[in-house]
This record gives structure tokens, C-alpha cells and sequence, in this order.
């Protein structure tokens, strides 16, 4: 059953040996030229499972990786509200900051690291989406993490994000982003 | 209300007449670029030799005389200071000389209102796409806001860059497209970032190829490779902000391959795609005219006093109404 269609994959929630799982696949774009096409799909697949193999490795709270092929990701399914939809709590964004340090600890930038991608369930908070997903200890990358996440939530939730994200340890990525921001071309926008 | 808009930001000195939103002219005198590029002061002496002309012609063509005027606008910024102090004294001078309103435009504004006009969309996603410009922007209340951009080159300076590079002929953009028709792919660096996109890599990637495969692969890559990235930032754009309408403006919407890209991401979407014909993608005096209408129409003016230009302009710190 097709339940979200996100600008890369479609989503398909079905069930497996009375489990139920989450399919992930990468679909062709009509408007990209092969072999383009079939080179991004086939990388991202790849690079997101590795990733959320990573992640389960090291116990961070996102779906269990069950298979790949070559367009797909088969995995756990989190059965939850998307924090962007429910209220943002300061608890969950605390939550939310503690992930994201987990996450570069490991040097994984997520790359669309906001309340659209975290699922509230049960009590406890998973990291989605992988998909833009990058293993790198590139600091720009990982300030780009703070940025996307410092434009799409206020400034006090921010703030509380910043102190669970570990100041004084990421300091030099809290100090990227700001040069980030301050770079002629780039300005600081949230979605309304 | 009859307006003359002037615009003057880069190569095109342009001046349109614009009368409740009906384009009565759009007159265009360009410098022309050799493989150098732009000289701003050069290109600002090309303004001050034409611009007499191309405002005679424009009036011409609007059947109307100068005095005929009800309103002036011109273009603020952003691009080259030399170049946009002519629109401004132009403007200036009309203004005292005529005493009508006068109203500052803000450029990227012109071109995504003007595609708007011709698309009949009312609130779309609009991809701003130039030689200095690479940009995905919507409108919230009575701002533009832009939420995806090119964190280093505009996607024409991508083109230009590289087409210097291999010695090709200007208009740059259309011969990479031309070269691009016989071309095979080959794989060059892709570079999206959630609705943000960088093309340096990518630039730099494709100059190393120059003379070790074929120019036509290269060209069609590099255009395709680029294409892609922004498409995709776009229709995130659209998906993330549940957008139903989808514009293409500026120079490089011209391209007939990024049109056919948009389209089919629209069609897929069910979403409704819409652009300005080629002469108002180009940079254009009838979208200043256009929006300094609507702005004057909503009591929006300046002394002459305060006009002034500014090269890097943003949208977001632009009203609209």
C-alpha cells in the first residue's frame, strides 16, 4: 500500500511474515536522462542503506534496516506522528539535538534534518529519511544539519536544540553555520 | 494607469510600457558580449548612448506620447552599479521632468510577477533562473521569500563560465544547448542539498574534460547534470510546500530543455506550469513596468530624493501587494 510519495521515493507500507515493514523505493523521474536516473537512484539506495546500518549499529533511535536491493530499502516501520505535526515540545526538540550529536559523532550528516524527517512514537523519537543522507566528518556538512533545522523552528526551540545538541563539544559546527549564514548569498528563511 | 518601467541591471537597456497590466511595448537595446564577457563600465556607457532611443522607440510602439505618462519604475537592483545608476538617473530625470510617482522594482520581483501574468498562476512556487541567479522562491503575505538558492554561481554563469572556457560562441547558454542535442551522457558531480544546489563542482569537473572527450558530451551532461539538480530542488519545493502552481522565469527559462524537465515534474504532480514567452525570460523593461503598475496602484512610491540602487537586492526585502 503506497502511503507517501516524497519528492525521491514512494513509500509502501506492507506486510511480511505478519510483520509489518516499510518499502522504500527510489522511482524513475521522468524529466532525468538515463543513465542519470538510474546512477542517482541506484547510489542513494545504497549510500541510505549503509547509513541506516550505521545508525542501527550504533543504537540511535531510527528504523531497524531489514534489506536492500537495487532501488529499495526494506525496513522497520515506525507507527508515529511526524513531529512537525504535533506540538514540538521542549522535551522533544532536547531529544531531537541529543539525536543529531549521536548522528555527527559518528560523522553522519543527515542532510534534511528537520521535524518533517523525526517520528514521534510510543513515548520515544526515530530519525527518518535518510536519503540525503552523507558519512562524512566535513563540517560544513554537518552545520548545514543546524541551519536546515535552526529554519524550520523558532528561535527558543532552537535554543533548546543547541543545548542537547552539545554546545561546547560542537562548537566548531555551531561557528560553521553562523559563517554559513553570514555568507553574502545565504539567508536565513523558515517555511511559514 | 500608463507606467514606463526601465530596467538596466545588466547587458539590456529596456524600457515597457505597461497600461492595467496590458504590455503596450517592450523596447530592448543589448551590449553586445564577446568573449570577454561584461565590462560594467562599458556596458554602463552602452546604456547612456541608448537610452534616448529605446524610450523614443518604446513610445513609438505604444502609440502614446512622453507626456501621456502617469507613473515611472525602475530597476533597484540587484546587478552591476554602473549599469543600474543609468536606469535610476533615467528614471530620476522622467520623474522630476514629468512629476509623476516614481517606484523602485526589485528585479528577480519583475520576472517571476511577469511569468505569473502570462502563466495565469496566482500563488506559484516560481524557479528564478539567470546568469547571476539560481533560485526557488514563494511568496508568504506580501513578501517573496526564496527557499532554496545555489550556495556559489548562478546556473547561466555555470554555462557561460564553461563555454568561455571551450572557446565557444555567446549567446553561451544557447550554444552549450545546441552542442548538447548531439551529446552522450557522461557522469559529473551532483551536488542537492534539501532545496539548495552548488554548481562549482560540477563546473570545474566539466572544464577538466575539455579536449579529452567530446565537446557534445560535455555540454549535454553538463546541461543536463545542472537541469537535474535544480528540478529536483523544485519539486521538493513544491511537495514540501504543497504548492499547486509552478513557474519558470529569467534568462536561462528560455531553455526549452529546462522548460520540458519542469513540465513533466509538473505533469506528474498534477501541477499547473506556466512561464513568460522567451522576449520577457530575457531581462526586459515591460516587468518593471509591470510591477511598478501594481506597486503604485497600492499607493506604493518615492520622493525622487530617496530612489536609490542597490546591487545586491534581495526579493525578501522586497513588498509587493
Amino acid at each position: 500500500m503506497l502511503i507517501g510519495k516524497g519528492a525521491e521515493a514512494y513509500i509502501y507500507l506492507e506486510e511480511m511474515f505478519g510483520r509489518k515493514l516499510i518499502i522504500k523505493e527510489r522511482k524513475k523521474k521522468e524529466y532525468r536522462v538515463e543513465p542519470l536516473d538510474s546512477i542517482l537512484r541506484a547510489q542513494r539506495t545504497k549510500r541510505e542503506a549503509k547509513v541506516l546500518y550505521l545508525i542501527n549499529k550504533n543504537n540511535i533511535p531510527a528504523p531497524r534496516l531489514i534489506a536492500v536491493s537495487k532501488f529499495s530499502i526494506y525496513m522497520e516501520y515506525i507507527d508515529g506522528n511526524i513531529l512537525r505535526d504535533i506540538e514540538i515540545t521542549n522535551e522533544l526538540i532536547g531529544y531531537a539535538g541529543s539525536y543529531l550529536d549521536k548522528l555527527h559523532e559518528i560523522n553522519i550528516a543527515h542532510g534534511d534534518y528537520t521535524p518533517a524527517n523525526l517520528i514521534y512514537s510510543k513515548g520515544k523519537l526515530f530519525i527518518i529519511d535518510f536519503g540525503l543522507s552523507q558519512i562524512t566528518n566535513n563540517i560544513e556538512e554537518k552545520a548545514y544539519d543546524l541551519l536546515l533545522m535552526k529554519r524550520s523552528i523558532s528561535k527558543e526551540l532552537f535554543s533548546i536544540f543547541l543545548d542537547y545538541y552539545d554546545k561546547n563539544k560542537n562548537k566548531g559546527i555551531i561557528e560553521r553555520m553562523q559563517e554559513i549564514e553570514k555568507r553574502g548569498r545565504y539567508m536565513i528563511r523558515t517555511l511559514a | 494607469m500608463l507606467v514606463i518601467g526601465i530596467e538596466s541591471s545588466a547587458h539590456t537597456f529596456g524600457v515597457g510600457i505597461v497600461s492595467d497590466s496590458k504590455i503596450l511595448a517592450n523596447e530592448k537595446e543589448m551590449y553586445p558580449i564577446k568573449d570577454k564577457g561584461m565590462i560594467p563600465s562599458k556596458v554602463a556607457m552602452f546604456h547612456i548612448k541608448n537610452f534616448s532611443k529605446v524610450i523614443k522607440r518604446a513610445l513609438e510602439k505604444a502609440n502614446i506620447k512622453i507626456r501621456d505618462i502617469d507613473g515611472i519604475s525602475y530597476t533597484m537592483g540587484p546587478g552591476m552599479g554602473p549599469s543600474l545608476q543609468v536606469g535610476e538617473l533615467v528614471a530620476k530625470t522622467l520623474a522630476k521632468e514629468l512629476k509623476v510617482p516614481i517606484v523602485p522594482v526589485n528585479h528577480a520581483m519583475g520576472h517571476i510577477e511577469i511569468a505569473k501574468h502570462f502563466g495565469n498562476l496566482n500563488d506559484p512556487i516560481a524557479l528564478y533562473v539567470s546568469g547571476g541567479n539560481s533560485q526557488i522562491i514563494k511568496k508568504f503575505e506580501n513578501r517573496y521569500r526564496v527557499i532554496g538558492e545555489t550556495l556559489d554561481i548562478g546556473i547561466g554563469n555555470l554555462f557561460d563560465n564553461f563555454a568561455r572556457e571551450a572557446k565557444l560562441v555567446p549567446a553561451w547558454g544557447s550554444t552549450v544547448a545546441k552542442l548538447a542535442e548531439k551529446g552522450k551522457f557522461i557522469e559529473m558531480p551532483y551536488t542537492v542539498k534539501g532545496m539548495d544546489f552548488a554548481f562549482t563542482g560540477l563546473l570545474t569537473y566539466s572544464k577538466k574534460l575539455i579536449g579529452k572527450v567530446p565537446l557534445e558530451d560535455i555540454c549535454f551532461s553538463l546541461q543536463e547534470t545542472a537541469f537535474s539538480m535544480v528540478c529536483e530542488a523544485t519539486e521538493r519545493a513544491l511537495l514540501l510546500t504543497n504548492t499547486k502552481e509552478l513557474c519558470v522565469c529569467g534568462g536561462v527559462a528560455q531553455s526549452k530543455r529546462l522548460k520540458e524537465m519542469l513540465s513533466k515534474i509538473a505533469k506528474e504532480n498534477n501541477i499547473k506550469f506556466g512561464y513568460a514567452p522567451d522576449e520577457y525570460n530575457a531581462d526586459n523593461g515591460a516587468m518593471i513596468a509591470y510591477v511598478g503598475e501594481k506597486l503604485l496602484k497600492c499607493g506604493i512610491s518615492k520622493n525622487v530624493e530617496e530612489c536609490s540602487i542597490k546591487q545586491r537586492y534581495r526579493i525578501e526585502d522586497a513588498i509587493i501587494c
